[in-house]
């Protein structure tokens, strides 16, 4: 390979006045859940354009059909006027589209200068590759973007910051058209972040269109030219950023009104304390947290990606090291701090990923409901398969779960079923505080409704529920009290009366 | 849900569990092994060659249960054979300057125990793959026999009780064809219907849920390998009764043959599947082929390559038989 990347572009035959990348009409579904539908994105040369959303709204999935990640079911995409098949990240790159995601895809174990070059080394007159001009070329590459990183460093020692920077070296030693930056600030310092910015200002200046991925409303402002929204996998709005303000771009992101779809059976929370959790911090992630959750009540605890909902769920059931502070159940305090007492005080955790956490995929559904309450059904040690059957068989009922009997290998059910049998294990183990994380994640639209349901009825028995979720709808529906979360710390906590979209926005943001 | 589709489920999944999966497959192998040879060679019916199959079946079926249990739980433990020869050596030395069979036998349980408990602690709190930790252990147990003794402990008792546990028998059946069946039989009511049973599939299912469910899974993981363990304590004093001697050079290869049954069983080595019944079928198929290779006069090397044919033919046709249960 002998790219001319100091120079890219010329020669080739391109039409000047078309938009670097114009995406129209694209659709996107996956089983039971439309991504994308009719979503047209247009990006011109030399511009920053952000691309916002909730959780959810489509924006990952339009960056992977960018990146050739996933095949989209509808539209088309031209690059420069023309139109363009891209069926594979390999097809991507070549039409000089480059996706630097958040999870960064180097291989740590080469260095810098390897990885720039991946995809074809240069070589020499006998076919060995030519390590000094790979090296060389880096260098050059680096100095185009102002920012200098060694080529020879390994580079899996590099802090991420610096990995983005190889990455978008690649993209230049590509002669990327398109450079996609997804969420690039969730694991910076303050100090990276405005050194990224000034590469991404330099990439725009190259005359390379940047797109810019993010959630946070204060960077959107300060780097973007323009803004696309997305929500529930529909186009909203592209606007000049000069158009909006803090409100309208929340507005935007957020849309209707959402109440109603979670009808309340329960009555008011009780005034009893079932949950008190004093300045806990965790070696990871928490500083000094503090709450309490009332039996009877659903605290809600919302937080952008990274702020720390889900250390803290594995923190307050014993599961995760804490390094100061106290969880106190039902008036006992939880120590040693490990999932066994846990579970004996009455906290347990329905966990966010239920693949690699929660289900036991192989074994029947009985088995996965009974897991946590299997002493109660066994005399002697042995199990008394009767009574444990018609126990898992009354959940099965009452919470209707579709299952062709209690010996179905459990992942063979919906996502939804799945989650009502696991909600069903700790019911029938009997807790007082039940901790869930993001519960509706992977659950089609239609039981998701149901899992509310669930939901709502556990607080009505009594339990205090401690929900940790990134949708707004959910939060607002269900909650009673509003806890926010912002890299790790607690940053308001208010009555749901009280709460707006645009006051938890704001706290999320820190 | 009806009554009706209840039970009947219910129904296939008892079934299932007995002649389900690996089982069924293994069944007619064995089947179809069985009446070949005994049409190439009418002796191998004979009930001193059947008695003769089970004694060879004994050994490691004793301690294919220990390790059925193990790979349920997502591990393994592949210094079984070495351990084998050195507790034979160690108890027999016990047995030597004791005169006592139960001292010796406690030795090599307490010996055999020993190892399943130091590699069952590297695997849940140094976290080491136990794969790897386990060859450590062989490669440790096979050096550290020679350094105990640099040759075969003799037996110089010549004790009957001692004896017997080898050779003796109580009716026509082997001594260790009994000991054996009540291992066997030991393992299996506790896999299939006692609450560890249940927790050491739940493990191997999934490790992290059963965590979250409150219970502590490295104990139960620990407690696999100790089971093994002390198995390996029993087969190896029976071993070493068979040998008269403990054999430093005993049991080399024997780690495979019991991993090789307990995988021809259908025991995932990715944890949470298996059963006993299919390590049953396994430990007899291997065996039924050695014997077969020896009567029908075949080259006895054979008795290696056949049963390696045997293990992939038998995996391939479980996946051919998992697809096609897959609407």
């Amino acid at each position: 390979m002998s790219v001319d990347f100091l120079h890219p572009g010329e020669g080739a035959a391109i039409d000047t006045n078309a938009s670097a990348l114009e995406m129209r009409g694209i659709g996107k579904r996956f089983p039971g859940v439309v991504a994308l539908d009719n979503v047209d994105f247009t990006l011109e040369p030399g511009k920053i354009h952000a691309l916002m959303g909730e959780n959810g709204a489509g924006k990952s999935t339009l960056i992977k059909i960018m990146a050739g990640v996933y095949g989209k079911d509808a539209g088309t995409v031209r690059m420069r006027g023309r139109e363009v098949d891209i069926k594979s990240p390999r097809d991507s790159l070549k039409e000089g589209i480059k996706v630097v995601f958040q999870e960064i895809a180097l291989i740590s174990e080469f260095t810098v200068a390897e990885n720039i070059f991946l995809e074809g080394y240069p070589t020499g007159r006998t076919g060995s590759i030519d390590w000094k001009k790979i090296r060389a070329d880096s260098a050059a590459l680096f100095n185009r973007i102002g920012f200098n990183v060694d080529p020879a460093a390994r580079t899996g020692s590099l802090p991420v910051s610096q990995q983005q920077m190889v990455e978008i070296a690649r993209a230049l030693a590509h002669e990327a058209r398109v450079v996609v930056m997804d969420e690039p600030t969730s694991s910076l310092t303050p100090n990276e972040v405005s050194l990224l910015f000034t590469v991404i200002r330099r990439l725009a200046a190259l005359g390379i269109a940047v797109v810019y991925v993010s959630h946070k409303l204060d960077e959107v402002f300060e780097i973007a030219d323009t803004v696309t929204v997305l929500r529930d996998g529909r186009h909203i709005s592209t606007k000049p950023i000069g158009e909006h303000t803090n409100d309208t771009l929340i507005q935007d992101m957020i849309g209707r009104r959402i109440d109603n779809l979670f009808p309340r059976q329960r009555g008011a929370a009780g005034s009893k304390v079932a949950l008190s959790v004093e300045n806990l911090s965790t070696a990871k992630k928490l500083v000094d947290v503090s709450f309490e959750a009332r039996a009877g009540e659903v605290l809600g605890f919302f937080g952008l990606m990274g702020a720390g909902r889900t250390e803290l769920a594995k923190a307050i059931v014993g599961y995760d090291p804490i390094i100061s502070g106290t969880v106190t159940v039902d008036g006992q305090r939880l120590a040693p701090h490990d999932t066994r007492t846990g579970v004996r005080l009455g906290i347990g955790l329905l966990t966010e990923d239920r693949k690699s956490e929660g289900l036991m995929g192989e074994l029947p559904v009985y088995q996965n409901a009974s897991l946590a309450s299997l002493g109660a059904f066994a005399r002697l040690g042995f199990v008394d398969k009767a009574k444990e059957h018609q126990a898992v068989q009354d959940y099965v009922d009452r919470f209707r779960i579709k299952t062709p009997s209690l010996f179905q290998q459990i992942k063979n059910l919906s996502g939804g079923n799945q989650q009502k049998v696991l909600i069903s294990r700790w019911l029938m183990r009997g807790l007082k505080v039940i901790v869930v994380d993001e519960p509706t994640r992977g659950i089609d639209v239609g039981a998701k409704s149901e899992i509310f349901a669930l939901i709502d009825r556990l607080a009505g028995e009594g339990l205090a529920v401690v929900m940790m979720t990134s949708e707004m709808p959910e939060l607002l529906g269900l909650a009673d009290r509003i806890a926010v979360m912002c890299e790790g710390r607690l940053t308001a906590i208010m009555p749901r009366e009280e709460a707006t979209q645009e006051k938890i926005l704001n706290a999320a943001i820190g | 849900m009806s009554e009706l589709t209840h039970t009947s489920a219910q129904k296939r999944f008892i079934g299932g569990q007995l002649l389900g999966s690996s089982q069924l497959v293994l069944g007619a192998i064995l089947a179809v092994l069985c009446i070949a040879i005994s049409i190439a060679a009418p002796q191998f019916y004979s009930e001193a060659n059947i008695i003769a199959i089970l004694r060879q079946c004994a050994l490691v079926l004793i301690v294919a249960s220990g390790m059925t249990m193990l790979i349920i739980t997502a591990e393994v433990d592949l210094s079984v054979g070495a351990s084998l020869a050195f507790v034979g050596c160690i108890g027999m030395a016990v047995l030597n300057s004791t005169h006592s069979l139960a001292l010796g036998m406690l030795a090599a349980l307490a010996f055999a125990g020993g190892v399943g408990l130091f590699n069952g602690l590297v695997v849940t709190r140094l976290r080491v793959n136990s794969l790897i930790a386990t060859i450590g252990t062989m490669m440790m147990l096979q050096g550290g026999v020679y350094l105990f003794t640099r040759e075969a402990v003799q037996n110089h008792n010549q004790l009957v009780s001692f004896t017997d546990l080898g050779a003796g028998y109580v009716g026509a059946v082997p001594v260790p064809v009994i000991i054996a069946a009540l291992i066997f039989v030991v393992a299996y009511v506790t896999l299939r219907f006692t609450t560890l049973g249940r927790y050491l599939y739940a493990v191997g299912a999934n490790e992290k849920a059963v965590r979250l469910s409150g219970l502590r899974s490295e104990r139960l993981k620990l407690l696999a390998f100790i089971v093994t363990g002390l198995c390996v304590g029993v087969a190896g004093m029976i071993l070493s009764s068979l040998m008269n001697a403990g054999q430093p050079t005993a049991g080399r290869g024997f780690e495979l043959t019991v991993i090789a049954a307990v995988i021809l069983g259908g025991t995932s080595l990715l944890g949470g599947r298996g059963s006993l019944f299919g390590t049953l079928l396994g430990v007899l198929v291997l065996k039924v082929i050695d014997n077969g290779i020896i009567i029908l006069g075949w080259n006895q090397d054979l008795q290696m390559v056949v049963p390696g044919i045997v293990i992939i033919l038998a995996t391939y046709l479980d996946i051919i038989r998992n697809k096609a249960n897959v609407r």
